[in-house]
């Protein structure tokens, strides 16, 4: 498992989740201790330079394994996207980018899971994040003609009692991007505000997603603004009972 | 901690029905265009030729040019060549002294825009009247377009209403049903029609721009809906083409691609109304095309931003743009806004345009919906990769990324940091509100667990004899 | 080295990675069982044209001044059309800008989005923009699916690109959605399209 550093310092109970998951469908799981961060904040500020040493880390934390499974689609893009150029430049090839897997897809591509113990008796509006969408392809993003497809709709809908729901403009930004949310601090609340709102607007009790960061985002938005919704990541509801 | 474009958004933001209208209007022009993709089954089929027609072009762009030039001066058109913006201001008013012009009409074109002509012309006394009627409201309103196919959509009827009225374009015009909204946007385009259609019969010569031009044929291709362009053309005796080097294409089989992407993509429609071929001057005319380089050469030698060549300015990067749509077109420093400008703009000056850099989230909706596959959110990525050296990088985003790394690099520092900061949930929220912690600014703080991962890890594993 | 030799320079030292021209012929255009269903339905939905099926026998001078009773001056150079004013003859072409009603000969549609292209074959081809009202006239046979095809056709033919050196698709009248993305049709060219089909 790599837990991604704000997984780790702030929402804890979804690498739980994770670790429950995966021990249930009968894997055998290891959490590297050593890990800390896959680089992807500096990098995207501007400073992938301090990004590479973490790289290099990480690569030999996890080159021995099978899988390296995350529950966060942005830290898994960055680790497949951006890790090989970097090492290439330290004269290094990659052994652990290639097997990285957000969760989602690691469930519904290699293990491909068709059903699941669980029960989450809620109306749930998906949050479909960006890198998920248009990085890792967990689903058919709105602006191409390609057939449609959801995977975390598909392993959601395994839970039973659930309701999955999407809001208007399903893969629409929700103006987190790291440190964007500060430097841009203006529009990205605006964007997180409008986001919040229509997944509201589904009626939905949750808004869960396959990544933290974006829920974080407009969880401190939601609860500045006083809107009533609650954040889920998908990894909680698909280990709810477990 | 933050760049021109955040303040100028910042400013922009406060009015918050404006925004919503902006980004609704540019939204709604993002989902014409997704419906035209759907109803293509060829949709991505086209984009990928596109692009790869862009490549091959770009790549033999010198053996093009030759053959383009050689094929318009077989047609009688007379090709000229401009290095910079001055060479090409100069050629251009050359060309119309020459023909004692005194007025001219001229339908949209970015190039010059980029190249500054309008006013460079009438620092030569040389009245220049664009016909676009987005563009001609701008130009009597003294303001910048604010996105390159639809310019004026940020300005509200009323206020062209205003402008209009007070220009006198009202005056002796008979209008059969008059409405009861003196600026209902009929009425107003028909007073700009009759206005402008004044002006193609005054002016000695048109101007158009190129969205294309056909190596095989030496012709140009112009798009418009209003019909401007041809306007422009078929009245005065004396048109001028201004054409960036990188809007050459190969051949017709080309043609047909780009023409079924530009409208599509652009605007959400089919077809622009009016897609014209000009071959050569008209009978008893006279045509020139000024190929002009500014800059273009260079980027073609620069490995991680060449591919921009490739865009041929539909605008819809901008229209699915998240953030465009919430900071509008004068929040961005360059003239060109949006995704692609962000890039362009770097690549005109990148020490004087680098502020639109942070104007991204990275959620690479633009290189979805670019026909050509310009990997702009990519590149906007390399952009910022760069700032550091060029000494234009934030310097709180610098000592942030610096502490983080250094934490990262060090697991034991990292693990017991991220241990303690439950301790943080003794602070009062107030405390956590100071302009030292920007995130307080839209959000509440994150709640802290009272343990980490890494903490809860240790009654997780399996147990020695487990494994 | 004067400007152009610079420019080419350049660009070739600047090459970093040269690519082949992709195969055109593997890429195939949306194409319809009835190319003419098609065509008419996009011109009188999206184009906001109006479109007239001249049935066999009916006299094209009368359609053309049917469709456009209250119209003065009407102006072409096709045969058997009675006009006040001839493209081709006219002293001055600012005169073509009071032309009630232009007609002009297209040579082809183009059913996916009610293009036609019409080559200049007149001497002054503000006829097809300064007009009023355009009338084209466009025969059934003539019509394709797709934009592909009809660039084939002009390509391929020295007949589609004749007599002048100018031709245009043209789709619907002049629009714009420039104040407000209100749709306006009448910017500054034709403020109606009148197609008029015939066998």
């Amino acid at each position: 498992m790599f837990i991604p550093c704000y997984v780790d310092a702030l929402y804890p109970e979804v690498g739980v989740s994770t670790f429950k998951l995966l021990k249930a469908l009968g894997l055998q799981v290891d959490y590297p201790e050593r890990q800390t961060c896959c680089g992807q904040p500096m990098g995207n500020a501007g400073f992938e330079k301090l990004s590479e040493p973490l790289a290099c880390t990480f690569d030999e934390i996890f080159a021995p394994y099978d899988y390296v499974v995350a529950p966060s689609v942005s830290c898994a893009a960055y680790v497949r996207l951006f890790h090989p150029q970097m090492l290439e430049r330290h004269g290094h090839t990659c052994q652990a980018s290639g097997k990285t897997l957000d969760l989602v897809e690691f469930l519904h591509d290699v293990v491909k899971v068709n059903s699941l113990p669980s029960r989450f008796p809620h109306k749930v509006s998906l949050h479909n994040s960006c890198h998920g969408v248009r990085e890792l392809g967990l689903s058919s993003p709105s602006e191409r003609n390609v057939p449609k497809f959801n995977k975390i709709k598909d392993l959601l809908q395994l839970v039973d009692g659930i309701t999955v729901l999407e809001p208007e403009r399903p893969d629409e930004c929700c103006g987190f991007g790291g440190m964007f949310a500060v430097e841009e601090k203006d529009v990205s609340a605006r964007m997180g505000l409008e986001k919040v709102r229509r997944h509201i607007a589904t009626g939905a009790e949750y808004i869960t997603g396959p990544d933290s960061s974006c829920l974080m985002h407009m969880d401190g938005i939601a609860r500045r603004q006083g809107l009533d919704i609650k954040f889920i990541h998908v990894a909680q509801i698909l280990a709810a009972g477990l | 901690m933050s760049t021109l474009h955040a303040k100028a958004a910042e400013e922009y933001l406060r009015h918050t029905d404006i925004v919503e209208r902006h980004d609704k209007t540019f939204f709604g022009v993002r989902q014409k265009r997704d419906n035209m993709a759907q109803a293509l089954p060829e949709w991505e089929d086209l984009r990928e030729a596109a692009s790869q027609i862009k490549k091959h072009t770009v790549s033999h762009l010198a053996d093009y040019l030759q053959q383009f030039e050689e094929n318009a001066t077989r047609n009688g058109i007379h090709v000229h060549w401009a290095a910079d913006a001055r060479e090409y201001n100069d050629i251009v008013y050359q060309i119309l002294s020459a023909h004692g012009v005194k007025k001219v009409v001229k339908s949209k074109s970015m190039l010059t825009e980029e190249c500054h002509l309008n006013e460079n012309l009438e620092q030569h006394g040389i009245e220049v009247i664009e016909t676009d009627l987005g563009e001609r409201i701008l130009q009597m309103m003294h303001l910048a377009p604010s996105h390159i196919v639809m310019p004026a959509l940020h300005v509200h009827r009323e206020a062209i209403g205003d402008c209009f009225r007070s220009q006198g374009l009202m005056e002796n015009l008979e209008y059969p049903n008059m409405p009861d909204d003196p600026n209902d946007p009929t009425y107003l385009t028909f007073v700009a029609r009759m206005h402008l259609r004044r002006q193609f019969t005054e002016a000695q010569a048109g101007m158009t721009g190129a969205n294309f031009g056909i190596a095989s044929t030496g012709e140009v291709v112009v798009c418009t809906n209003e019909g401007n362009a041809d306007m422009s053309t078929s009245i005065p005796k004396l048109h001028i083409v201004s054409m960036g080097i990188e809007k050459l294409i190969p051949d017709y089989a080309s043609m047909g691609v780009f023409q079924r992407l530009l409208a599509r993509c652009g605007t959400g429609q089919e077809t622009t109304v009016y897609t014209s071929h000009f071959r050569g001057p008209r009978p008893g005319g006279e045509m020139h095309i000024v190929l002009v380089d500014n800059g273009r050469s260079q980027i073609l030698s620069d490995p991680e931003h060449w591919q921009t060549l490739k865009c041929m300015r539909c605008g819809a990067c901008m229209n699915t743009c998240p953030v465009y749509r919430r900071s509008a077109g004068y929040s961005y420093t360059y003239f060109i806004p949006g995704p692609i400008g962000i890039n362009l703009g770097m690549l005109r000056g990148s020490r004087k345009y680098s502020d639109n850099v942070s104007a991204c989230t990275l959620c690479c909706s633009c290189d979805n919906v670019c026909p050509v596959k310009v990997d702009l959110s990519t590149q906007i990525y390399r952009w910022r990769q760069q700032l550091d050296s060029m000494h234009r990088a934030d310097a709180t985003k610098k000592i942030m990324s610096r502490a983080m790394s250094f934490i990262f690099r060090h697991p034991k520092l990292y693990t017991r940091l991220v241990g303690s900061l439950h301790l943080a949930r003794w602070v009062p929220s107030a405390m956590m509100k100071t302009p030292l912690n920007p995130w307080t600014y839209g959000h509440e703080m994150m709640k802290f667990p009272p343990k980490s991962f890494h903490q809860a890890w240790k009654d997780l594993k399996p147990k020695e004899d487990e494994q | 080295m004067n400007t152009k030799d610079k420019i080419l320079a350049r660009l070739r030292e600047g090459v970093q990675q040269t690519f082949d021209m992709p195969d055109l012929s593997q890429l195939h255009g949306i194409t319809y069982t009835d190319p003419v269903a098609q065509f008419i339905q996009k011109a009188t939905t999206t184009a906001g044209a109006h479109l007239i099926e001249l049935p066999g026998g009916v006299d094209l001078n009368q359609a053309v001044h049917q469709a456009y009773p209250q119209a003065q001056i009407f102006a072409s150079n096709l045969p058997g059309i009675e006009v006040q004013l001839n493209p081709d003859t006219v002293e001055d072409v600012c005169q073509l800008t009071a032309v009630d009603v232009g007609i002009v000969q297209g040579r082809i549609g183009v059913a996916e989005n009610a293009c036609i292209w019409v080559p200049q074959a007149m001497k002054e081809k503000a006829i097809c923009f300064a007009s009023e009202n355009l009338v084209i006239l466009l025969r059934r046979t003539d019509i394709v699916s797709n934009m592909h095809q009809a660039y084939a056709l002009i390509a391929e033919s020295g007949e589609y690109f004749r007599d002048y050196k100018f031709g245009t698709f043209i789709s619907g009248p002049s629009k714009t959605a420039d104040i407000e993305s209100a749709l306006v049709y009448g910017a500054q060219a034709a403020r109606s399209l009148t197609i008029i089909l015939t066998s």
